[in-house]
């Protein structure tokens, strides 16, 4: 015990450089999840979270009766299994792509253009979709109309929500996503190339046999990792694209918390249908990461 | 050399495989390179376009009366610059703030101390589970934030992430023989921090700036929940309201493009375009931070894939 008091004492300026993070957690972090018992209670801002009523599962019970429930749940994990299966290959191909440039200044290049797009803000990629699909003046709809068609009010038809809210997405993260994989591509021993060389092996039969086999640890990792949030919605950027036209589609779990918490204030209804989502979440994320750390165990053999 | 010249194979040994799969490679890269750039490029070009000539879809490959009226109309918008200032402040803030944060926890959790698996399994732990928006939104007004514009520093300013990455960079980058021998010199652990290990750490340092300065410079959400008051507000947030709606705020865009329009076309047509020069105006920071200094970036995520 008494050593183990030294050993604090001769480490205090540890805790002390790692106190304002460990603060930072504790308020904008842990301080929340003490207040997730709001969902569980009827919260009256004059009470407080301790203070006000316990009400138990009822604001559970509402939301699982409610029509909209089964509607907000499909929307959400639809828009996010398309999601994962439209933009998880796209990296990869990409990685292929770049690997293959033969001109050095023209990989350089397309490597830095493909990850420009990460850098733009969500706020700016919404505005663009919203520009560029004007139904009046925007430039997809003129050249619609050109080719003899009609104009489509893209931003407010529910049929075009996914497809714009996803193509935007592999827009502005198919390059930055690829960095791994161009890392991985990076690692591959050149031996095996020259080997293949020797063989008489096409360009095309060492993509297939020797890129693809070494991109696929790594592909399985994101995969599973990205099976774990199926149900995490990305709020930030639905809000943006979602309008009155589009609900049918674009009405999410966290934009119907945001819009009915925040909005309207039903702070405990929205607090536990936020909950119902994290609780699953956290459950797939724990077995996301535990089945994707044995496998990194298996591969390092 | 000549292992060099064996390696490679000469062009007249090449299959004609290989020829067509380099061709077809070039093309995709040229197509990739399309779709990447032709809608920034397009925004670009629109933003110094005349008005009408955009509108009408007449602006596709290079700009067409050439006209600075949009940005004209942008500069003089005074909430356009108030949030442009307000986000400036919050980047440079929030940015120092979160380096030092970041820096003095990667360090603590790449040593031995007791105590050390309760504070890392706390700092994993929120990397899993949340209380979700609402229970964040009124511990922030509780704790009297709200409104407060040290909100937009403050908020996000510990990653968990880029702690793991830091001290990944920290624990593999600097040997454990220099703690030694600050060690024996008689140097406290924050003294060995502060003239050691921070000046070996310029990379990580370089990545967490850009990753911290990004994320923040391009935050919509902090402004959108926790401010209320107008002139609190960061770009983004304005932005949001001027760019990602169907009406998109036409009073506001009306009201910066005024004067010499001579009809309600012309103004809305105006204002079209000033949305272009915002788009501008608004992502060139970003952008350019990313391009001088690119070369991190790659490193940032090869030092995350080593621990991932």
């Amino acid at each position: 015990m008494k050593k183990w008091l030294q050993s604090v004492v001769d480490n205090r300026w540890l805790y002390l450089l790692i106190l304002p993070a460990l603060l930072y957690l504790i308020i904008f972090n842990y301080m929340p999840m003490y207040g997730v018992q709001i969902a569980f209670k009827n919260y009256k801002a004059v009470r407080g979270i301790a203070g006000s009523d316990w009400v138990g599962l009822k604001h559970f019970q509402t939301f699982f009766s409610a029509y909209y429930c089964g509607r907000l749940i499909s929307n959400t994990l639809l828009l996010n299994v398309l999601s994962l299966l439209f933009s998880f290959p796209i990296p990869i191909a990409l990685s292929v792509i770049i690997n293959n440039i033969r001109n050095q200044r023209l990989k350089k290049f397309t490597q830095t253009a493909v990850y420009i797009p990460h850098f733009i803000s969500t706020v700016v990629l919404a505005g663009i979709m919203y520009i560029l699909l004007s139904p009046t003046n925007g430039i997809i709809n003129h050249a619609i109309v050109a080719l003899g068609g009609k104009s489509i009010y893209f931003m407010n038809e529910a049929d075009w929500f996914r497809p714009i809210y996803i193509i935007s997405g592999i827009w502005q993260s198919a390059g930055w996503n690829s960095i791994l994989y161009i890392a991985a591509l990076a690692g591959v021993d050149p031996e095996l190339y020259e080997a293949a060389t020797i063989d008489g092996a096409s360009k095309w039969q060492k993509v297939l046999y020797i890129d693809l086999p070494h991109l696929i640890p790594t592909a399985t990792m994101m995969l599973i990792l990205n099976c774990g949030s199926l149900l995490s919605s990305s709020t930030e950027k639905a809000l943006l694209l979602q309008t009155g036209g589009n609900m049918a589609t674009s009405d999410i779990i966290g934009t119907y918390v945001y819009n009915m918490g925040l909005g309207s204030g039903q702070f405990s209804y929205t607090a536990a249908i936020n909950l119902f989502v994290n609780v699953i979440n956290f459950i797939m994320v724990v077995s996301a990461n535990t089945i994707s750390s044995r496998m990194k165990g298996e591969t390092l053999f | 050399m000549q292992a060099k010249a064996i390696a490679k194979p000469s062009r007249q040994q090449e299959i004609w495989q290989d020829r067509v799969f380099n061709v077809v490679v070039l093309a995709l890269v040229i197509i990739i390179l399309a779709i990447t750039l032709y809608p920034l490029y397009l925004v670009l070009i629109c933003s110094i376009s005349d008005a009408t000539l955009v509108t009408t879809g007449q602006v596709t490959l290079y700009p067409k009366g050439i006209t600075m009226l949009g940005y004209n109309s942008v500069m003089e918008n005074k909430e356009i610059w108030r949030s442009y200032a307000n986000s400036i402040f919050y980047t440079v803030g929030g940015t120092v703030l979160s380096l030092i944060v970041t820096m003095g926890a990667a360090f603590t959790l790449s040593r031995k101390f007791p105590g050390k698996r309760l504070i890392s399994f706390l700092f994993a732990f929120t990397m899993f589970f949340n209380g979700g928006m609402i229970p964040t939104f009124l511990t922030v007004r509780d704790v009297g934030l709200y409104n407060s514009p040290w909100v937009c520093v403050l908020m996000g300013c510990v990653s968990v992430w880029n702690v793991m990455l830091a001290r990944t960079y920290i624990s593999t980058n600097i040997p454990e023989a220099l703690y030694e021998a600050a060690n024996l010199d008689g140097a406290s652990q924050i003294q060995y921090f502060l003239q050691i290990v921070l000046p070996l750490s310029g990379t990580i340092v370089g990545v967490l700036a850009v990753y911290y300065g990004v994320a923040k410079w391009n935050d919509y959400w902090t402004g959108l929940i926790y401010l209320n008051k107008r002139e609190l507000l960061p770009l983004q947030t304005i932005l949001k309201e001027i760019l990602a709606s169907l009406e998109s705020s036409r009073e506001l865009l009306m009201s910066m493009a005024s004067d010499s329009a001579e009809n309600d076309a012309e103004l809305l047509n105006r204002a079209q375009i000033a949305k272009y020069c915002i788009i501008v105006v608004s992502t060139v920071p970003a952008v350019a931070l990313y391009l001088c200094m690119q070369k991190f970036f790659v490193k940032g995520v090869m030092i995350g894939s080593v621990k991932g």
